[in-house]
């Protein structure tokens, strides 16, 4: 095995061990620390694919900002709250939890069809990777290419993105705002 | 010097050379001997910062400071560490042990992975990455992550204060910082931080002007340096510089570990090895962000003199050694005025620290901004 696949297969070890981690604890602040590990093997997963910008995004918006957000959200609501989430009944399977189960096994189902009908191997836009030649370098840097296509082929997308976080925005600094005269 | 330039150069070459030659396991182990020599740096640097802002304080507060160990004091900060290894290592009996014990580990790494991609001098850089600004502002983002993992774990009510208020200032403090320095990166067009170096002097693979007008292309010097390659990168500068204080948490923006009103904030119960980390992580960020700072707008490891006719003092003064003597030297200076600040200015209250930040500081990175892209489009 070539050192680049033992690499992914530690890196796809640690990703799917933390995520099994994280939903299986009943300790819910122990569990979002796990989830930054598997975000942590995932930005290295993304590295792999030579995708260092993409990695070094999922670090700054993930855990620079989503997680350290669920923190806030989990230190400001008190231990009360949170003891009281981590003593449900201890059983796997019951009556309350036949709904979920059922729709996590038919979409399990779904899951094997789909990655058995893909034939991932000849899908087109792989075949358009593997014949497109010069193949990007370590070296090389992705962010021109991202760059260029924001502003060109997907111009559309992007334009509507930052319409939808303006008016989060606008929609946060109304709910922020001080009611008139009540100061 | 020159001669002294040449034998640097080729000491350095050789042990490139040397590296390359060396393949498989060697040339890991290269990297294993760089990441160490890092550690070494910012462990000396933390005993001997500590040590200078002890001297500074009394200096500024008219006392003498360290005088008994050793000559002026100099081995009193060695004592310190000493002593904080042999101290036991104290669990609080309600704290959350793996969190607790994990949190100064991650605070410090945060840190220490910043370093990876620091440029110390033309060629010499540990990571070479495309990216690497835009890497280290993702690295000391997980900092923020370890000190709410500290505040929770102690389970005391002044660390889980100490570690909301360092959170929250630093991702604020971190939008004024982002623009600041996106408005280098459009006037570099990059984000390698060697590129980014390299156009600030002699050896600029492009047209280099002075203020817009003057091409210093040859002449280099401080005349090069991005602060004055586009002036209203003084301001992105200052604005850097102050959000750049937040992020380590030093006065006047230390509400975090205010000290009349938290104990010591979020690391409060720390004590012995894990209170020495969290100390060790402060000196180095303090390093990183004036580091940062320094690549970024003053010139990185460009020489400050310029060629002048033939007095070719730029020509002189560049190459490795030197590289790493003016980066040092700058970076030095930036955090002797951390220091200066710190024992000068009182400490800021909570709402004056947000409306500086959103009312103030974001306002102007933002137009600082908008400037860089017209300088850029119109004036280089």
């Amino acid at each position: 095995m070539s050192l680049v696949q033992v690499m992914f297969y530690v890196l796809a070890a640690v990703v799917v061990g933390s995520a099994f981690f994280v939903a299986s604890t009943k300790n819910l602040v122990r569990s979002i620390f796990m989830f930054f590990i598997t975000l942590l093997g995932l930005a290295g997963l993304y590295v792999l694919c030579l995708a260092d910008f993409v990695a070094v995004t999922q670090i700054v918006i993930y855990v620079g900002g989503v997680l350290v957000l669920i923190l806030f959200a989990f230190m400001l609501s008190g231990k009360e709250n949170l003891e009281l989430l981590q003593k449900q009944d201890n059983k796997f399977i019951s009556l309350g939890k036949l709904p979920a189960l059922l729709l996590a096994g038919l979409f399990f189902i779904v899951m094997v069809n789909v990655l058995g009908k893909a034939d991932v191997d000849n899908l087109q836009w792989v075949q358009m990777t593997k014949n497109f030649m010069p193949f990007p370098k370590a070296n090389d840097s992705t962010v021109e290419n991202i760059g260029v296509n924001l502003m060109t082929f997907y111009l559309l997308p992007f334009e509507s993105i930052s319409i939808l976080l303006m008016m989060a925005l606008i929609g946060a600094a109304h709910l922020a705002r001080k009611e008139r005269g009540t100061i | 010097m020159v001669g002294f330039n040449n034998l640097i150069n080729s000491i350095t070459s050789k042990f490139i050379k040397f590296a390359a030659k060396a393949n498989g396991l060697n040339f890991y182990t290269t990297y294993f001997l760089i990441a160490i020599g890092l550690f070494v740096f910012v462990a000396v640097f933390t005993l001997f910062g500590v040590y200078a802002e002890r001297k500074l304080s009394a200096f500024i507060q008219d006392r003498l400071g360290p005088t008994e160990v050793g000559k002026y004091g100099m081995f009193q900060t060695l004592a310190d560490i000493m002593k904080l290894i042999q101290k036991e290592l104290i669990i609080p009996a309600a704290a959350d042990k793996v969190l607790f014990l994990m949190a100064p580990l991650i605070i410090f790494v945060a840190v220490y992975l910043g370093f990876a991609a620091l440029p110390w001098a033309p060629e010499l850089v540990p990571a070479k990455i495309n990216i690497g600004l835009y890497y280290i502002l993702a690295i000391i983002s997980i900092e923020t992550l370890g000190i709410l993992m500290a505040g929770w774990g102690s389970n005391n009510k002044y660390s889980i204060l100490g570690a909301m208020r360092s959170a929250a200032q630093i991702i604020s403090y971190e939008i004024p910082a982002g623009f600041a320095l996106i408005s280098v990166v459009m006037i570099a067009q990059t984000m390698d931080l060697q590129l980014i170096s390299a156009q600030q002097g002699i050896l600029s693979p492009e047209k280099t002007k002075f203020l817009g007008f003057l091409d210093v292309s040859n002449t280099g010097g401080i005349l090069s340096w991005n602060i004055f390659r586009a002036p209203h990168l003084i301001i992105a500068f200052v604005i850097y510089f102050i959000a750049s204080l937040a992020e380590s948490n030093r006065a006047p923006f230390d509400i975090p570990e205010a000290e009349s009103e938290l104990v010591a904030g979020f690391h409060t119960e720390f004590t012995g090895l894990q209170f020495a980390l969290v100390f060790l992580a402060e000196y180095a960020m303090m390093f990183l962000v004036s580091m940062v700072g320094v690549i970024l707008f003053l010139g990185a490891w460009n020489t400050p003199l310029p060629n002048i006719g033939s007095v070719a003092l730029a020509t002189w003064t560049t190459g490795t050694a030197w590289g790493i003597f003016w980066i040092v030297l700058k970076t030095f200076g930036l955090i002797a005025v951390q220091m200066w600040i710190r024992w000068t200015l009182p400490r800021l209250r909570v709402d004056q620290l947000m409306n500086l930040c959103w009312k103030v500081l974001t306002p102007l990175a933002f137009l600082c901004m908008l400037i860089s892209g017209i300088w850029r489009l119109w004036l280089m």
